[in-house]
């Protein structure tokens, strides 16, 4: 894992478009390919809006730092063309689009990685499809249904992972993805993206979340925790431990003692 | 049978709507030849549409469609019939493709400028007792069957300006019977096609499902785009007797420069159930006036109903669910998306009659702008007389949500590619309900070619 990280993030700040405040006030962060990052934080920290602007949420701007991947600078990409480079974003809370079957969703989302007047073979994308599911113990038939339309919210965290293992990204966000789960919908979503890493080891994997419960599913080779916009502490999985029994409270204390400094 | 035996004398003045073309020499010269009842039945709507005013924006059902700057019926000239008997090698191509989508079939009905051209049906059908034939053979060769159904119990003539229009002039149309207790394996194709520029179309459609019959209609009409304004006017008339089902569906897929009214009605008995789903996408304007009547306990209708216009296209929908008897049920499920400059109006109402109690009826319209100058009026109303019902109506009017594209676009789809799919599942979520054969992949091929257009 010596090689050059895959995403690295300089001192990047960003607000809601059209705010005064800024949310993420200058983060650090390098993830090489194959490691499992957690950032860690309590409510309003940044976490989610991190996620968001690696992604490229129309909603965010950045106002300043820098951010990398693979190579290339990802704040200048639109966000579907970060997607086509590789970075996935699985959503704390997936959109439904009524009348767009999950298969047909993603069909088009390979086609969209094509070359203008290639087509994505049928046949190639079924077989694909269905070994996928097949990895990730799914009923062919969910791929049937409509994208997120009525489902529970096991059922939309398991089609974000489907998606997930079908678009092979070479950086997957999960944003709270374990926020609202129940411990079985929870193990589901983990076997999923271990499964995943396991197959594609280069994967990297960025967990974005607020209780240290996916971690005992997920070990993640770093944790970070942010708070009011600022990486605060890193280190090995024992950082969450220690959140665990601390709270997130005498992280804010550091932060304090930080910014008096 | 002229006109001086049935009438008194017109009211004075000018009246509305009577032009060069549309005139009692026109009514004459149909009903020339016919048998008495016809060339009556003509007449009196003549008289009807003399005396009946053109609808004006002062009248609520036609508040966003101003006829006096959208309809030319000055300007309007004779049809030139089509010829008969035109073999299918002779067809234009764009009608020969959609029939070629479609081969599967019952039976056929193609008409060509007013007038059917083709008629077949599959010989097992014929035998036992079902009946598809053009409404000007039919004169001749099922008289009754007309006489007592044509334009008297569904879509009479005093229903308003143009059911007395198209009772009195339509030239050409179809009619099924299908008889007590049969079922057509496969649904019958009535596909129209107009050619002729600035002219005046007007036609009609029959469907008779006696006790206990199932039968599929499918109804496409076709133009190019015209220079000058051409006018079609159609009238649908769907008898739905006791314990049958009927599915029918309607593909509107006219060019620009028509004005396009569809009158439809299903008249519905005990037990029956109408599916029914009205496709609009063509016409610069396109006006439906979509009525079904519960007129027997049990009866259910089941409304389908799909737009998407762009450019400067105007669609209207006025729809009504009417309850006149108890225990029946009405579903309508109205979606459209508009782009461009185009705009819709969706007016339905659902009439609950004083002794229809356990009503079950409901209404919906969906309306998706996908510009800014794109524009949508939702109007549902219900008119309750019983106690004992449950009813409801809704519509929204909205825009793309953008956390749906964002959505897609992290997925690696471009917005325009992200945009198109969120309008595809919207429109596409009414054609999941299965309407008849090869309907769902027409629609959607049409509704593709216009989100590249």
């Amino acid at each position: 894992m010596s090689d050059a990280p895959i995403l690295r993030t300089a001192g990047l700040r960003a607000r809601v478009t059209e705010e005064e405040m800024e949310i993420l006030k200058g983060v650090d962060l390098a993830i090489r390919p194959g490691e499992i990052h957690a950032i860690m934080g309590p409510n309003g920290s940044g976490k989610s809006t991190l996620a968001k602007v690696l992604a490229g949420h129309p909603g965010y701007e950045v106002t300043g730092g820098s951010a990398f991947f693979d190579g290339q600078d990802l704040l200048e990409l639109e966000t579907d063309e970060r997607a086509r480079a590789g970075v996935f974003m699985a959503f704390q809370y997936p959109v439904a689009i009524p009348g767009v079957s999950i298969a047909n969703f993603l069909r088009t989302a390979l086609q969209a990685r094509l070359e203008d007047g290639e087509e994505l073979d049928l046949f190639d994308f079924q077989d694909i499809l269905l070994e996928r599911m097949e990895l990730l113990e799914m009923s062919p038939s969910f791929a049937e249904r409509a994208v997120n339309d009525g489902f529970s919210g096991g059922e939309k965290k398991r089609n974000e992972i489907l998606q997930m293992a079908v678009l092979e990204p070479s950086l997957a966000i999960m944003d709270e993805t374990d926020s609202g789960l129940d411990i079985d919908a929870l193990k589901v979503v983990a076997r999923g993206v271990n499964t995943l890493q396991e197959e594609r080891p280069a994967m990297a994997v960025l967990l974005i979340t607020h209780y240290q419960r996916l971690l005992n599913y997920i070990e993640p080779d770093f944790v970070h925790v942010i708070v009011d916009g600022r990486i605060v502490l890193s280190g090995g999985p024992e950082v969450a431990l220690s959140l665990e029994e601390g709270g997130y409270h005498e992280h804010r204390k550091l932060q304090s003692t930080v910014s008096a400094a | 049978m002229s006109r001086t035996s049935t009438l008194q004398a017109p009211a004075a003045g000018p009246l509305e709507g009577v032009t060069a073309t549309i005139n009692a020499a026109a009514v004459e010269r149909l009903a020339a030849g016919e048998p008495d009842w016809l060339a009556q039945r003509r007449w009196r709507a003549w008289e009807a549409y003399e005396r009946t005013p053109l609808p004006t924006t002062r009248l609520e059902e036609w508040r966003y469609t101003d006829l006096s700057r959208t309809l030319d019926l000055d300007a309007l000239r004779p049809a030139a019939p089509g010829p008969r008997g035109l073999s299918p090698d002779a067809w234009p191509a764009e009608l020969r493709q959609a029939m070629r989508e479609d081969w599967d079939a019952a039976g056929h009905i193609v008409e060509i400028d007013g007038r059917v051209v083709h008629t077949d049906l599959l010989p097992e059908l014929a035998a036992q007792g079902v009946v598809l034939a053009s409404l000007t053979d039919a004169v001749h060769t099922h008289e009754d069957l007309l006489r007592e159904h044509l334009a008297v119990e569904a879509i009479p003539p005093d229903q308003g300006k143009f059911s007395a229009l198209n009772a009195a002039l339509w030239t050409d149309g179809a009619v099924l019977f299908v008889p007590r207790n049969v079922t057509l394996p496969l649904p019958v194709r009535i596909t129209r096609w107009v050619s002729d520029p600035a002219a005046a179309y007007f036609t009609r459609t029959l469907v008779v499902g006696e006790g206990g019959s199932t039968l599929s209609v499918v109804e496409e009409c076709l133009s190019p785009s015209f220079g000058e304004q051409t006018f079609c006017l159609s009238a649908t008339e769907v008898l739905a007797d006791d314990n049958s089902a009927t599915h029918y569906a309607s593909l509107q897929r006219m060019g620009l420069g028509v004005f396009h009214m569809a009158l439809y009605r299903s008249l519905v008995g005990r037990d029956a159930r109408t599916d029914s789903l009205h496709v609009t996408l063509g016409a610069s304007t396109a006006r439906l006036d979509l009525n079904s009547e519960l007129g027997a306990p049990g009866a259910h209708s089941h409304i389908l109903g799909l737009y998407f216009g762009n450019e400067d296209q105007h669609f209207d929908h006025c729809t009504s669910q009417n309850h006149a008897a108890p225990h029946a049920t009405s579903d309508l499920l109205y979606k459209g998306a508009l782009d461009d400059a185009s705009g819709s109006v969706f007016r339905g109402i659902i009439r609950v009659a004083p002794g229809a109690q356990r009503t079950d009826a409901y209404q919906t319209n969906r309306n998706l702008l996908l510009s800014e100058e794109a524009s949508a009026h939702a109007l549902p109303n219900l008119e309750i007389e019983a106690d004992d019902v449950r009813c409801s109506h809704g519509a929204t009017v909205g825009q793309l949500e953008e956390e749906a594209l964002f959505y897609l676009q992290s997925r690696g789809l471009s917005r325009r590619r992200a945009e198109r799919l969120v309008v595809r599942g919207f429109l596409q979520d009414v054609l999941r309900r299965r309407p008849p054969g090869g309907v769902t992949e027409k629609v959607t091929r049409a509704i593709e070619e216009k989100l590249r257009g």
